[in-house]
């Protein structure tokens, strides 16, 4: 089931969450209108999904989040970066988190800050490079 | 003779539509005259924050909206041989010069790596602005260019300036 289910347009990603195989999804080209009505409410989703999964003590053995961004804005990137502090504390609570950024072969500056992105919440990230 | 093209001149208001309009014209110059990936990411990368730059703060009240005709909002791509340099202009409170120049000369006194540094540490602790701004487009324009912000005020009158931005990225 699909906790979070938005269909990409040409300014926002497609954004999936799914419950059964434990894997979120971002995919595409972020610069909403307005940045905060787009983000406010997969944060919040996403938040409850873990505490539930907290509260309940239920059993996963993966949670995988998978960053298959083309471009965002700067205003995006902060809230890619609030997404990556709620899995940043909820690995340091134990539970075992994948992160998969995929990049598109050459675009080393979507690499670049996939990394950054990684050396700030002090996690790894798995890095895909995608041919096209 | 170098290579010289003017990619997008616009002068006027800018609505989300015109942003649209623009980045849509702009895209499909990249996408057929600019062979190297990065560089074409990195003139958008560029024009989005300038765009959304000058949408944020056109918020002139009505009584002032006789200057937007004769200050218009700007924003110019020149293409010459493989750099590009990027234009934008609008206008601005003088309250609000000091902080701006403040946050533009500290970013030309940094290094490219303190500028990445400072990026890391700025999206953790971004807040969003009412107007949907991250106060991260001037450090994403440092970074992306790698060269110094260029930048002037001309004043207008007690309350106005004129704030006129240049990015220059080289290949």
């Amino acid at each position: 089931m699909n906790i979070i289910n938005i269909a990409a347009t040409d300014k926002t990603p497609k954004v999936t969450l799914n419950t059964e195989n434990n894997t979120f999804e971002m995919q595409g080209n972020s610069r909403p209108e307005n940045v905060r009505d787009f983000f406010y409410p997969i944060i919040d989703d996403l938040k409850k999904y873990f505490e539930k999964l907290n509260e309940e003590k239920l059993e996963v053995k993966a949670i995988t989040f998978n960053f298959k961004l083309d471009y965002f804005n700067s205003a995006s990137a902060k809230f890619i970066s609030d997404i990556l502090l709620i899995i940043q504390k909820y690995a340091n609570a134990g539970f075992n988190i994948k992160i998969y950024w995929y990049f598109d072969d050459g675009d080393d500056d979507m690499k670049e800050v996939g990394e950054d992105f990684s050396e700030m919440i002090s996690y790894p990230f798995n890095f895909i490079m995608v041919q096209r | 003779m170098k290579n010289y093209d003017v990619v997008i001149n616009h002068k006027g208001a800018v609505s989300l539509s015109v942003v649209d309009y623009i980045l849509h014209h702009l895209k499909s110059f990249l996408n057929h005259k600019v062979h190297d990936k990065i560089t074409r990411k990195r003139v958008y990368t560029l024009s989005v924050e300038c765009l959304e730059n000058i949408y944020r703060h056109a918020d002139l009240k009505d009584e002032d909206e006789t200057l937007v005709v004769k200050y218009p909002p700007r924003f110019i791509i020149e293409k010459i041989s493989e750099s590009f340099i990027i234009h934008s202009g609008n206008i601005i409170l003088n309250n609000n010069i000091s902080d701006v120049s403040e946050r533009i000369e500290k970013l030309n006194a940094l290094e490219q790596d303190d500028i990445n540094d400072l990026y890391k540490e700025s999206l953790s602790k971004a807040e969003i602005s009412e107007k949907g701004g991250a106060g991260l487009g001037l450090i994403v324009m440092a970074k992306t260019t790698g060269q110094k912000i260029r930048y002037d005020f001309e004043k207008i009158n007690d309350k106005f300036s004129y704030f006129a931005m240049q990015l220059n990225l080289k290949k």
